[in-house]
């Protein structure tokens, strides 16, 4: 195995992801695609955790509040926002130009909210001018894109917080930041629904066609290349950014910060960056993924969450974004297929709670024997293994003799 | 020319007045040598030099520029390089990584491969060029000591602080440092060398800085500051007590 082999073997599983929805025809297509999406959205989450955590080395426990932000800008874009030619009248509204800017009222959890804009409509019907009415939502594209920027003002906000936090207690004041965010979610049931969650509209909500083809909002194809090209966008600007300056400076900046400075290395500025690209990661992933599954609640926000994706990046190996993302692709097909329950003699293993119990022993071993990670440690042992050769190689050419050949 | 000017330098941590009144200059490529006990303020000194903390009053001049109140990074950009007394290496980055990082901090704009030929330079200078893929962690502590002074040689500054580089390194090596210091002296850096190792610092250094618990009570040439009494009871003699000395709180003055 060398390095050249890797990265051929990384290729082809670049070409099976991006042909595999097009060649597979199993009966279980719908879930099978489902479980591919949910994995690249866990892939982005543990994959810019790793460049957070295991490059930069800071462990921050509120990469999932991130991704709720991206999904709840959206998602309340989604539900809050039009724009009209005619002034409601019963809706907070602002003028652009000659056109409305219209934000509903608080929606609330009751089970067919009536809206300020259905008053409208009826009013608009009496007075006879509901033709001349052109009213509708700004394109969901725009929610997403605000939610990626939320998630980079907020990364900004928590990176210059933390600045002179290191370890433990960067990791306890970023519980206490995703914590907050859960409970303000929570409580403010009016604006997002609380525990009964915001509903969001699906990606492509009249359908697309791709390859010549129609496919109808519900099929998974297009989100599965959605979600796939989003992973892949991400994978490739991280990958820039750590063979660039930024890989090396946020490395230093793990390593050690007082001699990265004195090494004229601002630190404090590439800590800031690290936080807003990977926060911006989370939220873009979160809000396709909320518009993808059709609602957000706040337990995605959860510490259970949090911890999957730090196991997800752990097993995988946190120092390679790459190794990150593979453990979360295998980690979350593993979780589900190992769902089927079975029996050992007299005792059946209900395998929905036990998996929960062998991916804690896999997280732990993989602490205990492998700190870099399950599959990193395999992609690194291929490729110091060139190194130590050389390293042995060039010693020996030192030392003897120079021999003919 | 090199002008470093030190004017009156304090430095309090709570009750302890770790630095009181420090003054000197440093002009052109001098090499200084700075002595003093344990606890006499010679790293508060160097931290204070290199930007890493703030004086409580005073001011740290370098080249006409004022720096004392500069962030670290941009004291270092300015032409302060330090190592430090216990190394730090980047211990999960190789050799050659951690050679890039000052190269690169002090080059807006430069990639990492410009500097493959200049890094390759130094650590034949050094004697570890074949280590110049391994992690800083496989390295000895005599070589990751090496590679500090290889990341000064990339940061090139106008002034090298070096806080103890002979501490714990055996002959072989000490020559590679001696002759580190020629170097970086004869392309006309300045160099302020921390040590307790008598026998260099009188080798190496034409002027002495005697610090004794943040005091400056000498400044000369070596030949001179040797026979001053002050500096003999302080740190030269043998065996005076000396606790307690310079211990004096503000609480209760």
């Amino acid at each position: 195995m060398t390095p050249t082999m890797l990265r051929f073997a990384g290729l082809l599983g670049m070409v099976f992801l991006l042909v595999f929805p097009l060649l597979y025809t199993g009966s279980n297509y719908s879930f099978i695609m489902h479980l591919w999406i949910t994995a690249f959205f866990y892939a982005i989450l543990a994959s810019s955790w790793a460049l957070l955590a295991g490059y930069a080395g800071q462990f921050s426990f509120c990469h999932m509040a991130f991704m709720a932000i991206g999904g709840y800008t959206t998602g309340l874009f989604n539900n809050y926002l039009y724009f009209s030619n005619t002034p409601t009248t019963t809706c907070t509204e602002f003028a652009i130009g000659d056109r409305w800017l219209v934000v509903l009222d608080p929606i609330g959890v009751a089970a067919s909210p009536r809206t300020c804009l259905d008053a409208a409509h009826s009013a608009w019907a009496e007075a006879g001018i509901a033709g001349e009415v052109l009213i509708g939502q700004p394109s969901l594209w725009f929610g997403i894109g605000l939610g990626v920027i939320m998630g980079g003002v907020f990364g900004l906000l928590i990176g210059a917080l933390v600045l002179r936090l290191r370890t433990v207690y960067l990791a306890l004041f970023t519980v206490g930041f995703s914590e907050i965010l859960r409970a303000v979610i929570s409580a403010e049931i009016a604006v997002t629904r609380g525990q009964a969650g915001l509903e969001l509209s699906p990606l492509f909500p009249d359908g697309i066609t791709l390859f010549g083809t129609y496919f109808a909002a519900t099929h998974k194809l297009p989100p599965y290349y959605l979600m796939l090209g989003l992973f892949l966008l991400c994978l490739a600007i991280m990958g820039l950014l750590v063979r660039s300056r930024f890989g090396l400076f946020i490395r230093a900046l793990r390593e050690d910060e007082d001699a990265a400075q004195a090494l004229a290395v601002n630190t404090v500025r590439y800590k800031i960056l690290v936080f807003v690209i990977t926060s911006m990661m989370a939220a873009a992933a979160g809000a396709v993924q909320a518009h993808y599954v059709g609602i957000i609640t706040p337990n995605i926000l959860i510490i259970l969450q949090m911890s999957l994706v730090i196991a997800m990046a752990v097993i995988g190996g946190l120092e390679s974004i790459v190794a990150a993302a593979i453990g979360a692709i295998v980690i979350q097909f593993a979780l589900e297929l190992l769902r089927t329950s079975f029996d050992i003699g007299p005792w059946t293993i209900d395998m929905s709670v036990w998996r929960l119990v062998f991916f804690g022993l896999l997280l732990m071993l993989t602490l205990r024997f492998f700190r870099n990670g399950l599959i990193f440690s395999l992609i690194l042992k291929v490729e110091r293994d060139a190194v130590a050769k050389e390293t042995v190689s060039k010693r020996q050419a030192a030392a003897e003799p120079k021999e003919i050949d | 020319m090199i002008q470093l000017e030190v004017t009156d330098l304090h430095k309090r941590f709570g009750g302890l007045h770790v630095l009181r009144g420090v003054t000197f200059t440093v002009q052109g490529p001098e090499l200084i040598g700075l002595i003093g006990p344990n606890g006499a303020g010679k790293t508060t000194l160097t931290n204070i030099l290199d930007g890493a903390i703030k004086p409580s009053s005073g001011t740290v001049h370098l080249n006409g520029q004022r720096i004392d109140h500069l962030p670290p990074y941009r004291v270092t950009q300015t032409g302060v390089g330090r190592t430090f007394q216990v190394t730090r290496a980047f211990r999960r980055m190789t050799v050659l990584e951690n050679l890039y990082v000052p190269a690169l901090a002090m080059n807006p704009g430069a990639r990492a491969k410009q500097y493959h030929a200049k890094a390759m330079e130094v650590l034949e200078f050094l004697t570890i060029d074949h280590l110049r893929n391994e992690y800083g962690r496989a390295l000895s502590g005599g070589q990751q000591k090496l590679l500090e002074l290889g990341r000064l040689l990339m940061l090139d500054p106008d002034i090298f602080i070096l806080d103890e580089p002979f501490a714990g390194v055996h002959p072989k090596l000490m020559e590679i440092i001696y002759r580190f210091i020629q170097h970086v002296n004869d392309q006309g850096k300045a160099i302020i060398l921390i040590s307790h190792q008598m026998e260099s610092i009188f080798t190496l250094c034409r002027r002495l800085l005697v610090l004794n618990y943040g005091d400056l009570i000498a400044d000369g040439d070596p030949q001179t500051v040797k026979r001053d009494p002050a500096v003999i009871e302080a740190y030269l003699g043998e065996d005076e007590d000396q606790s307690g000395v310079g211990l004096v709180t503000e609480k209760g003055t």
